[in-house]
Formats: C-alpha cells, sequence, structure tokens
C-alpha cells in the first residue's frame, strides 16, 4: 500500500510539472497581450513596451518559464499581471469556495446518488427504478446552465426561499447559515450529472451483484432483505462505485465552472475564465494547478479506499 | 420510455415551469439596510485608480477617490448635454494668459480615510507618480494609463501648503476636462501614506478622500464601501454600497427581481420591457459612447473616398438601433457622442441614401461593389452585440454589392489585433469608445498616433485636420477650442474617415423603491443622492 501511495506522489509531481510547461505554452501560442490588455484601447507602442519590461514579458520564455518554476518550489506562485496582486492571495480563497461548492455537491450525490441506485437494482423493472433512471437520465442530459436557471427561477424568485447568487448576503453577511442557504441551490446544480452517473453506474453494478449465487444463498439461508442488500450487496459493489466517484470529482471541479458563473460563486472556476481572457499566465497556471492537484489527490484518496475495502486489489498490488 | 413515465415527467416540468410564471409577489418588502447593493456585468480591476482600466473599475474607484477636477454627474442627461465641470479636490484654479501655467488650489481641511491631511504635497506625489520617471514613487502603469493626460507637462511643484503649479509646454486647452476622466487610467488622488506603506499591495488598501470608504474586497464576491461621514462634500443617504460581480445577464435579472441587489448593470434588451412593466424602473443617458468603424486608408477600396462614403450611406443605423437593439442605443449622426465637446450632428454623411452610395460605387468604376474584412469581437467591455451588429452590417452592404468578410475573435486577443493597425486585406476594424472631451478625436484619428504607435489603427492621416486639431489643443479661448474641434469633426465626416455607428444609452434598472440615481451624460456615476425608500 505504502509503495503504491509513494509512486503515485512521485508521478504526481510529473503531472504537475507537465502540466504547468503545457499552460506556459499554450498561453504563448494564444494571441493577445497582457500588457495591451491592461492598457486598454488607449496603448500607445510606447506605454506598452515600458509596461511590457515592468512585468518582465520582455525576457526570453525559458527564463520566464525557469524563473517561475524556481518561484514555484518555493511555494511563490508569482505575481497577477492584472490583478497586480499575489497569485496565491487571489486563488487560495477562490480555490477554498470550489471545493466548498464542490464538497457539498460530493457529498449530494453520494448520499442520493448510492442508494437510489440501490434500490433500482433492488426493484429492476419496477415502476421506481425506471422512474429513477428516466429522471437519471434526464439529469445527465440537462444543461447545467439552463437547470440552474430553473432552479433560481422556482426557488429564488417565486417561491423566494433562497437567494439567486454569491456566497454570504451582500447586506448583512451572517455566518454559517447564511452560506448554507446560498449553497444549496448551486450544489443541487453541480451534483446534477455527475449524481445521475452515479446512481445509473451503482444500479448496473449493483444488478450483477445481486444476480450471483452467494446472494442468492444469502437469501435463501434468511438474511433480511436489508442485510443482503445494503451489508452483502453494496460492500461488494463499493470498490467500483469509489472509483467512478472519485473520477467523478473531476468532471464536477470542472463542470462548477457554469454553475460557478450562473450563481456568481466566487470559485476558481470564475476567476480561471476572467483571467484566461485577459491572458493573466501566473492565475491561470495556479488555477490549473490547483486542479491538476485537487484531481490526483482524489484519485489517490479513492485507489486507497479501494484497497482497503477491497483485499483483492491489496493482493494484487503486492504480486 | 414508457409513455406513461414520459407524460409524468412532461407534468413535472410543466408544473415546475407554471411555479416559475407566476411570480411570487406574496413577500414582504426588501430589507435594504439602506446599503445599495449593484449588480455589475464584470469583475472589476484593481483599486488603484491611476493603474485600472476600464469603466466597470473607474465606476467604483470614483466613490472612493476623487480627481483635482471633477464633473457635476448629478444633473441628468437631457438637463446637461455635457457635463459640467466643477470642482473636485481643487477648489479652485487659475490659468496663466499663456495658457502654460495651472495654478490648483487644493481644498483645505480635507483628509483621506486614513487621516493623512490633502496638501499640495500629497498631491504633488501623485501627480510624480504618474508622470515623473526620475522620481522613486513613478509607476510605469500608472504613467501607461494616464499618458494623454499628462503629455505637455514640463514641471509640477508645491508653491506652498494649499498651491500646485502644474507647468505645461504648451497650451492643452482640454487639460482640466481630461483630468475628470476614468476610461482608461484616471488621475484621482491616492492618499501619499498608503502609497508608501503598500507598495505594490497599495490596491488591496485603497485610501481616497471620497464620500465612500474601502470596507472590504472579497474577488468574485463583493466590494464593499461604506459612508464616509467626514466627506468633505454632500454625505450620501446611503449607509453604503456593495457591488457584486455577476457576468451572466441572467443572473443579474433574476438577482434584481429577487431582492437580492437593488439595481443591475447592461440589462439583456429583451429583458427591459417585461421589467419595466413589473414596476422596476429604467435609467438611461447619454454617455460618449460610439460604436464605430475605422477605415483601412492603405486599402486598395476603402483608401477610395467615395467607397467610404457610399459605406457610410449604405448603414441602416436607425434600422439597427430599433429592430436589432430594440432602443437601447441610439444612431450615431456624429463622429463623436453628442456629449462630447465639439460634436458636430452630420446626418447628411451618415443617414441612410442607398441610391447615392450605388452612384458613388459607379463613379469609381466599382458598380458591383467588392469583397472585403471587418474585424470585430465576439464580446467585451462596451461592444454590445458586435458579431449581430456587424451582421446587420454585412447585410446592409451586400444591398450595394460589397461582399463583407467578417473575423470576429474573443475581446483580449481582438483588442491586441485592434491594437496593431489593420492588416493588408481588412478593410474595417470596429471599436467603441469616447470621452466627453473631444481630446478622444485626437487620440482616434491624429497621424502621430496611427497604429502601432497609437488608436489610429487605420492609419489616417490629414495635415489639415492635424493642424486643425492642434489649433484647438492650444487655443487659449474656449469658445476658439470649440470652434477648431467642430472643424475637425467636420474634416473627419468629410473624410469618411470613420464610420460611426450607434451611440449606447447605457441601461440601468433600479428596483422601485430606489429614488435619487441619475444617468448623466458619462459612463460611470455619482451615488450621493440615492436613497433607499419603502
Amino acid at each position: 500500500m505504502t509503495r503504491v501511495i509513494g509512486s503515485r506522489l512521485l508521478s504526481t509531481v510529473l503531472v504537475l510539472f507537465g502540466v504547468s510547461l503545457i499552460v506556459f505554452l499554450l498561453l504563448q501560442m494564444v494571441p493577445g497581450d497582457p500588457a495591451v490588455t491592461i492598457l486598454g484601447t488607449g496603448a500607445t507602442a510606447e506605454t506598452v513596451a515600458a509596461l511590457r519590461t515592468e512585468l518582465g514579458l520582455d525576457r526570453a520564455l525559458p527564463v520566464q518559464f525557469f524563473e517561475y518554476l524556481g518561484g514555484l518550489l518555493q511555494g511563490d506562485l508569482g505575481r497577477s499581471l492584472t490583478v497586480n496582486a499575489p497569485v496565491t492571495d487571489i486563488m487560495v480563497p477562490r480555490f477554498a469556495n470550489t471545493l466548498i461548492l464542490t464538497g457539498a455537491a460530493l457529498v449530494l450525490c453520494i448520499v442520493i446518488a448510492v442508494p437510489l441506485g440501490v434500490i433500482a437494482a433492488h426493484k429492476q423493472y419496477s415502476i421506481f427504478d425506471r422512474a429513477s433512471m428516466v429522471i437519471s437520465l434526464a439529469g445527465a442530459s440537462v444543461p447545467v446552465y439552463w437547470f440552474g436557471l430553473l432552479l433560481i427561477g422556482v426557488f429564488s424568485i417565486s417561491l423566494g426561499w433562497l437567494p439567486t447568487s454569491g456566497m454570504y448576503n451582500p447586506r448583512f453577511p451572517g455566518g454559517f447559515g447564511d452560506l448554507l442557504a446560498h449553497l444549496i441551490l448551486p450544489a443541487i446544480a453541480a451534483a446534477l450529472v455527475p449524481l445521475a452517473v452515479i446512481a445509473r453506474m451503482t444500479r448496473s453494478v449493483m444488478v450483477d451483484i445481486l444476480a450471483q449465487d452467494y446472494i442468492r444463498t444469502l437469501r435463501a439461508s434468511g438474511l433480511s432483505t436489508t442485510s443482503v442488500l445494503w451489508r452483502h450487496g453494496l460492500r461488494n459493489a463499493l470498490p467500483p462505485i469509489v472509483n467512478i466517484i472519485g473520477l467523478q470529482v473531476g468532471y464536477l471541479l470542472g463542470g462548477v465552472v457554469f454553475v460557478e458563473v450562473v450563481f456568481g460563486w466566487p470559485g476558481l472556476g470564475q476567476q480561471l475564465y476572467t483571467s484566461i481572457t485577459q491572458r493573466d499566465i501566473p492565475v491561470v497556471q495556479a488555477g490549473v494547478l490547483f486542479i491538476a492537484l485537487a484531481f490526483v489527490i482524489i484519485n489517490l484518496f479513492a485507489d486507497t479506499a479501494v484497497g482497503l475495502l477491497d483485499p483483492r486489489s491489496r493482493r494484487a498490488t503486492h504480486s | 420510455m414508457p409513455r406513461r413515465l414520459k407524460s409524468l415527467f412532461t407534468a413535472s416540468v410543466a408544473a415546475l415551469l407554471a411555479i416559475v410564471v407566476m411570480s411570487g409577489c406574496s413577500r414582504g418588502p426588501v430589507q435594504t439596510g439602506n446599503t445599495f447593493v449593484v449588480a455589475i456585468e464584470s469583475e472589476a480591476d484593481i483599486l488603484d485608480p491611476q493603474v485600472a482600466g476600464g469603466w466597470v473599475s473607474w465606476r467604483i474607484n470614483r466613490q472612493i477617490f476623487e480627481p483635482l477636477v471633477d464633473q457635476d454627474l448629478t444633473i441628468p442627461s437631457d438637463e446637461a448635454t455635457i457635463p459640467p465641470l466643477k470642482p473636485g479636490l481643487a477648489e479652485s484654479w487659475d490659468v496663466s494668459a499663456d495658457g502654460l501655467d495651472y495654478m490648483f488650489h487644493i481644498r483645505q481641511g480635507v483628509e483621506f480615510h486614513d487621516g493623512t491631511p490633502l496638501n499640495a504635497e500629497a498631491v504633488e506625489y501623485n501627480i510624480r507618480r504618474m508622470w515623473d520617471k526620475d522620481s522613486p514613487m513613478y509607476s510605469a502603469r500608472a504613467a501607461g494609463q494616464t499618458s494623454f493626460v499628462w503629455k505637455f507637462v514640463e514641471s509640477v511643484r508645491t508653491v506652498d501648503e494649499y498651491t500646485v503649479n502644474v507647468r505645461l509646454t504648451q497650451p492643452f486647452s482640454e487639460f482640466l476636462r481630461m483630468l475628470t476622466q476614468g476610461g482608461n487610467g484616471s488621475t484621482a488622488i491616492m492618499s501619499p501614506t498608503a502609497l508608501e506603506t503598500y507598495g505594490d499591495d497599495v490596491a488591496d488598501h485603497p485610501v481616497g478622500t471620497g464620500p465612500f470608504k474601502f470596507k472590504e474586497r472579497i474577488r468574485g464576491e463583493r466590494i464593499d464601501l461604506v459612508r464616509n461621514d467626514d466627506y468633505w462634500g454632500k454625505v450620501p443617504y446611503i449607509n453604503g454600497v456593495v457591488f457584486r460581480p455577476l457576468p451572466d445577464p441572467s443572473a443579474r435579472t433574476a438577482a434584481l427581481r429577487s431582492g437580492d441587489v437593488d439595481m443591475i448593470a447592461v440589462p439583456n434588451p429583451d429583458s427591459i420591457d417585461n421589467l419595466v412593466s413589473e414596476g422596476y424602473q429604467l435609467s438611461e443617458g447619454i454617455p460618449p459612447h460610439i460604436w464605430y468603424l475605422s477605415f483601412n486608408m492603405e486599402d486598395q477600396y476603402t483608401s477610395i473616398p467615395e467607397v467610404r462614403e457610399a459605406i457610410n450611406l449604405a448603414i441602416d443605423r436607425e434600422g439597427m438601433a430599433r429592430d436589432l437593439l430594440r432602443g437601447s442605443v441610439t444612431p450615431a449622426y456624429g463622429v463623436q457622442a453628442m456629449s462630447a465637446g465639439g460634436y458636430v450632428e452630420r446626418r447628411d454623411a451618415y443617414e441612410r441614401n442607398l441610391d447615392k452610395a450605388r452612384q458613388l460605387l459607379a463613379s469609381v468604376d466599382l458598380p458591383n461593389g467588392f469583397p472585403t474584412t471587418l474585424i470585430t469581437s465576439t464580446d467585451g467591455s462596451g461592444q454590445i452585440m458586435p458579431a449581430q451588429m456587424a451582421e446587420f452590417i454585412q447585410q446592409n452592404l451586400a444591398e450595394i454589392g460589397i461582399d463583407v468578410n467578417i473575423q470576429t475573435q474573443e475581446w483580449i486577443s481582438y483588442l491586441g489585433v485592434w491594437a496593431r493597425g489593420m492588416q493588408p486585406g481588412v478593410g474595417m476594424a470596429q471599436m467603441s469608445w469616447g470621452m466627453t472631451s473631444p481630446y478622444w478625436l485626437y487620440i482616434a484619428t491624429s497621424s502621430e498616433l496611427q497604429a502601432p504607435n497609437g488608436p489610429n489603427v487605420g492609419y489616417y492621416s490629414n495635415p489639415v485636420l492635424d493642424e486643425a486639431m492642434d489649433n484647438a489643443i492650444t487655443a487659449l479661448d474656449q469658445a476658439e477650442a470649440d470652434r477648431w474641434w467642430r472643424q475637425a469633426n467636420n474634416i473627419v465626416s468629410d473624410d469618411d474617415a470613420l464610420a460611426p455607428i450607434v451611440n449606447d444609452k447605457a441601461p440601468y434598472m433600479l428596483a422601485p423603491y430606489v429614488s435619487g440615481f441619475v444617468s448623466a451624460s458619462e459612463e460611470w456615476y455619482d451615488l450621493t443622492e440615492v436613497r433607499l425608500e419603502q
């Protein structure tokens, strides 16, 4: 187990290096100059040149990249070109906000999707199974943007139960309760697609397992349905489900960009969008690094969890 | 999907939609806490007024910071086409007879929000930050943003505790008006103590003298300002103002309807009528905002004066304003907007006349038109709906045989491409911009500022125009300067160097209980008169 985790950590470092190099090169290829962006329509050749020198954009590309990398090793993500502030000051709070939203969405997914899939598998072809799968299918096909607006229309405007956007009340910023009220709708919107995928996946894994001999044996020996389903059935279905959940986190992190825009949630996606359009290279790099890091770490957790849940996979890795 | 389930699904979606349609009017009055919440169209740049670019940022910065000379924005557009100048941090000023020496008498007894006294030294410190390359406080960014204001400055000197002398190398008739501007960086005065203490991070600690003080900024979420009870001028009614970036227009409309915000910027043109019928207030003005095309003077077709005239006459400005943009803009009949000094209305040059346009093309042996390229962006600050508007122009020009190929790019890429100047094969380049100062015309059309040296992206050059603008700039008498600016406007129209298309009205939607918000003839606003009463 330790060896697996060790090699995964090593590959993480390599992945992060590769990601920063690719993002750096890609951003160099895109047309647009941060100095012109900052100065806007009134830019003259002279003022642009002076600003490029101040921002260090007139130095050779490898010099720029390795200087950035050197800073990174010391935990320094550089300074934003357009916002004139340290990248860590901008991105760390944003990343935390995105994690709050993603985390809430993930909890929703797991709490709803897994039981839904198990019950659907148990009552296969029943009205419940069909209805839940139709809803999952619809959930997976609905554009997040539209669904977000629908939620706002119903719960914020018509019913007035929940706020339309942001993280805290703009007039009377409150504590945890205020955050929770602002979190509900975006979390539901973000959870929709992964929830559907996880529910469908859980159902199909459970259908296979429930058809196996040992389940029939358990049933024949008089165990209650609850015990068969949740203790023995789900436990054996968990490894693939956990794997899927780990992968879904990646899609969640990507998908929350839209949710953050619709709900004005001050997260990483919103900042990334702004920074990409401004060619703010250090900020974009930090954002991509954070996402890559989160993806790798969560999947490392998922793999570890699978190892703990399933003795067979442990044995396989040692051989 | 079985039919039963399908109808179940359809029914539930219909039920949801029905709830949406039934707008919930049963909720009580909005609890505003006397804090004015504004949903803005994009995240603001930094809160360093001299460095920040763009109107979105200046609308916030100008509540915290003030320039030496200001414009009175409490008068609506229909009462003052051009906002009158008024004293800002300079209580008064004297200009020498030769137009070279400006003595600014700084307002006494004013303190920055951090308690630093405002005096001549503080003002000099700020001007050196924007202008003096050799001073320790110099900022290349601030200088880049404000270069057109300080272009003719020779020296800056503290005369006594409350007098600053700015000496120019030549008369500059628009100097005072340029001091009030903020779209491309402003000359607003910052606390020298804050600049010294925070250095590069000063934008996180904005300290000015304005009617509102900075409280907190959470990036992407909110910028909080509170009333400055010690303000030297009229203290605002509201306790504070919160600016919330909501880039999505539907999200802004939803936030207004739910009472989360009190005002939204840039409402979707399609939503305005509905909101008005629900009791929300529409506020519009005539800011100096011109959406225009520059012609490429080095292109084989658009270098021909008759071709440019024909294009100007073939564009249906009224149709675009009425049908495509639903009255949120007005057709442009001058190269500058009505709210810019020196405005000349030239319906003869810009009202649609297809017959004359065809004759003009025939007169230069192009009766069947020609192919050309128009470049524009897909989005961006002040660009309205650039791609659809370009397509509208494409259809107009097709009627006289001109085959327009439209090339669009996302805003920031486009800004870079635009600033380089039009490349071979490109006949027209679009931009939206403007100032209440006619000096804008110099920036956009002077032969000195041909791209890539400046924003004259069509390489337009007319020595007669340059001379007229030079006369306007160096005029010692305002009436004489205006006369020259009008002449310059006429020359640009006669040469058909630009094709002005529409002027934006900068609509805002306000909640029914908001009063005192004024749309003046500027791209930004004053909030001291705003009240929230229910």
